[in-house]
């Protein structure tokens, strides 16, 4: 146990958590962006499958920021795709997503067999790049705290950095923007932006192809950061986890951020518990994630109805 | 339905598939050295012998209890994808019955599908009354819960059950008293088959003809009329997804002591419990047409295994005809017209109600 909390408040788990977090974060902010413009992106899963071998195969060949833009670029083009079943011809959301999920899980394998050429599952062949690490080492230069800082700050993802960035982004497009009250107000109440002569499905499109874009860069991440190089399901419901995270984030970028983060620290811990304690079996470390995620659903879900009673209860 | 919309229907049905199968065709062309036998093989492996017939009815069983599993759920309109799950905690109960002393009675076969629906159900409740009673979206906590059951059961499957000192992956074969008998010797044509039917049956009369099932219908094609009109619609939503989940589990009993296994082994659906989706889509959630689609999916399916293993074209290719005949089918029953727009405006409400336990009001 003492081992464990060491471990826990060491900087390097804290290097591990903003690693885990960071393709959370970008899916789970993208999921927001389409959940408030009303269309619940289920997809999110898939689409960082397939950003991921994407920029997997295409680091082989171009430098890693080549790379992570053709992920956004494939996220996005999913995204679009979605749109268009959705929004032009009128298939259910969900179904649409599923279909995109299921495209992705089957087909990665087949492309990945494609590139490496028999390789089914992985892509141990390819020689791929990875993102590159940020150190700080002028950190160090800070009295009394410059170490700890340095130890905390550095060796982070670029891409870790974006995400920071991103969820600011987000943010200010959201509530500062009026692009991002159209979403808003396109999520909320269609018929009012649309009686206002707002392209109520335009922006549902865009709000879906900058959701796959987002979860593209979560894809790149895992898969040219956290790991490097592409196995067959390697998303391993971080997708539908960063779902729940929107919901857990009470839609907004901020607490969606939290969420990640919080299911990040668990991952992390999924990642450092099986040296600490080699009597609990993988497997059942494991599914601490999702026991987690739905543990939080729940209880926030049973939070904000109570909160919905009470408001209710107070108007009368 | 009548005839002409089931013509329609079919129509609709039968449109995606080629158009599908043209797109696998390209696809195939452009990645094949023979192009010609990785397809040939794709539409005619299956008829080939008496074993990959075998084969195909054992697929078509179930991929028929898979549909039906989802068409009851869609037709509640819930999107709970559980039925992965509840096939994984339905194997396992199944196959801890064949292997306790029972599994060597008469009664094994009943008594380890009981327990294995019996098991589905609870599993398929979870996501329901976390719904029912929080408001927590059924779609991620059935997800969450799948996982969760593929590794507990691989664990108890690699750590427990399986022969001790072997490093084997699944557990000894049942005593031939709980594998199911087969209805043609020599072939994996057994028992599974004739359950599959028989809940098809089952599940049409029950939504057709039974309150609870009209109930059910009622509450998927308009929740707050079926409130107003005195109906509990989340008593009905969770019954809905329970009974889903016992089917679910039976699928996982079928599984585990069909002829194909007759042992349980890790993760051993193969991704099929989650092809029930595209099977209620085409079906349009009908039990009646389940078994139809069945029978045509379940020939691509083999012939798509087949085609991985014969030739250079991987198996994973049929994903691609999997996800454009969802796109295709999901998305055509909208006509444009005022019916459709009725239709739409439900539908956009659909993923808001999904979410709507957390939706600031």
């Amino acid at each position: 146990m003492i081992e464990l909390l060491m471990t826990v408040f060491s900087a390097t788990f804290f290097v591990t958590v903003i690693r885990t977090a960071t393709p959370l974060i970008f899916a789970t902010l993208g999921g927001l962006i389409s959940d408030l413009s009303g269309a619940l992106n289920v997809a999110l899963e898939g689409m960082m499958l397939i950003a991921a071998l994407t920029a997997v195969i295409v680091s082989v060949y171009a430098p890693w920021y080549v790379a992570v833009l053709s992920g956004v670029l494939a996220g996005a083009l999913l995204g679009a795709l979605m749109a268009f079943f959705h929004l032009k011809m009128k298939a259910d959301i969900i179904l649409v997503g599923f279909a995109v999920n299921i495209l992705a899980a089957g087909g990665t394998v087949f492309a990945l067999s494609q590139a490496t050429g028999g390789d089914k599952g992985t892509s141990i062949n390819l020689t791929s790049k990875a993102v590159p690490a940020v150190d700080l080492p002028f950190l160090e230069a800070i009295p009394v705290v410059g170490p700890t800082l340095d130890r905390l700050l550095s060796g982070h993802s670029i891409l870790s950095w974006l995400a920071a960035l991103t969820v600011f982004a987000v943010w200010y497009f959201l509530y500062r923007t009026p692009h991002g009250l159209w979403l808003r107000g396109v999520g909320e109440y269609p018929a009012a932006p649309e009686a206002a002569g707002i392209p109520v499905n335009k922006v549902r499109a865009w709000s879906l192809v900058a959701s796959g874009a987002l979860a593209g860069i979560g894809g790149a991440q895992l898969a040219m950061f956290n790991y490097i190089g592409f196995t067959r399901d390697m998303t391993a419901g971080r997708g539908f986890i960063a779902l729940g995270a929107v919901l857990l984030g009470a839609r907004h970028p901020v607490g969606a951020m939290l969420a990640a983060l919080l299911f990040g620290v668990f991952e992390a811990l999924s990642i450092v518990m099986p040296n600490l304690f080699n009597w609990i079996p993988g497997e059942l470390i494991q599914t601490i994630p999702f026991a987690v995620t739905i543990l939080a659903l729940i209880l926030f879900s049973y939070r904000s109805q109570r909160a919905r009673q009470l408001k209710t209860l107070s108007k009368i | 339905m009548n005839l002409a919309s089931f013509g329609r229907e079919a129509g609709r049905a039968a449109a995606a598939l080629v158009i599908a199968l043209i797109v696998a065709y390209v696809v195939v062309l452009a990645t094949s050295q023979d192009p010609g036998a990785a397809f040939t093989t794709l539409l005619t492996a299956p008829l080939s012998s008496n074993r990959t017939l075998g084969l195909w009815v054992d697929d078509i069983a179930k991929l028929t209890l898979t549909g039906l599993a989802f068409s009851l759920i869609f037709q509640a309109r819930q999107f709970s994808m559980g039925v992965q799950g509840q096939v994984y905690v339905g194997g396992l109960f199944a196959a801890l019955v064949a292997m306790s002393p029972i599994g060597a009675t008469p009664i094994a076969i009943p008594l380890s599908m009981l327990a294995a629906m019996a098991a589905g159900a609870a599993y398929g409740f979870i996501p329901g009354y976390a719904k029912a009673r929080f408001g927590a979206s059924e779609i991620v906590s059935s997800l969450m819960l799948n996982y969760i059951a593929i590794r507990v059961v691989n664990y108890l499957v690699r750590a427990h059950l399986a022969p001790p000192g072997t490093g084997q992956l699944m557990t000894e074969p049942f005593p031939p008293t709980a594998v199911f008998p087969a209805i043609i010797p020599g072939t994996r044509f057994d028992l599974g088959i004739v359950i599959a039917l028989v809940c098809v049956v089952i599940v049409w009369f029950v939504l057709y003809r039974t309150s609870w099932g009209l109930k059910l219908r009622l509450v998927g094609h308009n929740p707050k009329f079926a409130e107003y009109s005195g109906i509990r619609a989340s008593a009905i939503m969770v019954s809905a997804m329970t009974v889903s989940g016992a089917i679910g589990g039976l699928l996982g009993a079928v599984f585990v002591q069909g002829r194909a296994f007759g042992k349980l082994s890790i993760d051993f659906d193969g991704n099929l419990a989650f092809e029930g989706i595209l099977i209620a889509i085409v079906a349009r959630s009908r039990p009646l047409a389940v078994p139809f689609v069945a029978l045509f999916y379940g020939y691509l399916r083999q012939g798509a295994q087949l085609m991985g293993i014969r030739t250079d074209v991987p198996t994973e290719m049929i994903s691609v005809v999997q996800a454009v005949i969802i796109l295709l089918v999901a998305s055509s029953f909208t006509v444009p017209g005022r019916k459709a727009l009725a239709r739409l405006l439900r539908r956009d409400e659909a993923p808001a109600g999904a979410t709507a336990g957390v939706a600031q009001k």
